[in-house]
């Protein structure tokens, strides 16, 4: 299983949501993640390779250049979006 | 769990607004006369979009404006605001927001039901066109009623 947190500011509404959407995304496709959520705090202690936020938040990840393969997510309710950049991360942490 | 937290009088309708700042303010102001937040949480709402960017622009028109419990979220509640004219949000991919979730939660586990709830009403193109066509609140607090009923027995 490979760990992916969804990080937002406040760790109690969009990274919910976005949980939530992943999750249906992760069983629909049989994907080998595993999925926790929390605010920005909690990323300095996350030990996992995959990072996924909504893409304002992403970006702001990125420019901190923060050594995780970030997932920058524009709608929540987009299952082919998610789908897409989820298995490109999950290439990238396999390759 | 979703129609218990979403109470008629934190919906408003036709919500007039000149900026997304106002619209954030004018959205939250029921929960603040309700004492579900305190005014700090408002601010801190707004604070954050300055810092981070209009990031709960979630969905196309859609934005759910919330902050961290410590800020002010006193309750477990949600209120709806129905933006006429539609507000730029600066999210380039979402914008222009017609629709404002109000998220007043306390601490990050209990509402975890209620949000699944959400989720499913965002996927439904109808609650789109009843939120934009009600005229009254209870119109669309029905709506939400029969939908996790029907959620219930789809289950």
């Amino acid at each position: 299983m490979v760990k992916a947190l969804v990080a937002c500011r406040a760790g109690v509404g969009s990274s919910l949501m976005l949980k939530i959407k992943l999750n249906e995304v992760i069983s629909e496709h049989d994907l080998p993640v595993q999925v926790e959520h929390s605010s920005l705090d909690g990323l300095p202690s996350f030990d996992g390779p995959i990072v996924i936020a909504l893409s304002d938040v992403a970006e702001e990840l990125q420019e901190q250049g923060i050594d995780k393969v970030i997932v920058g997510i524009k709608n929540i309710l987009d299952k082919n979006e998610i789908y897409a950049k989820l298995s490109d991360a999950l290439k990238q942490v396999q390759a | 769990m979703i129609e218990k937290i979403i109470k008629e009088n934190l919906i408003k309708l036709h919500v007039k607004s000149h900026d997304w700042k106002e619209a954030i303010k004018l959205s939250a102001q029921p929960l603040v006369d309700n004492k579900i937040v305190t005014p700090n949480y408002v601010n801190e709402i707004i604070n954050s979009v300055n810092e981070y960017g209009p990031y709960f622009v979630i969905a196309p028109h859609v934005a759910l404006a919330h902050a961290p419990g410590e800020a002010g979220a006193k309750e477990l509640a949600m209120g709806i605001s129905v933006l006429e004219p539609a507000i730029e949000f600066n999210n380039t991919n979402n914008d222009p927001v017609s629709y404002v979730f109000t998220l007043s939660a306390p601490d990050s586990n209990s509402h975890l039901k209620a949000m699944q709830e959400l989720v499913y009403l965002l996927t439904d193109d109808n609650f789109y066109q009843i939120l934009s066509n009600s005229q009254k609140p209870s119109e669309i607090l029905q709506y939400i009623n029969d939908s996790v009923v029907k959620q219930k027995i789809g289950k």
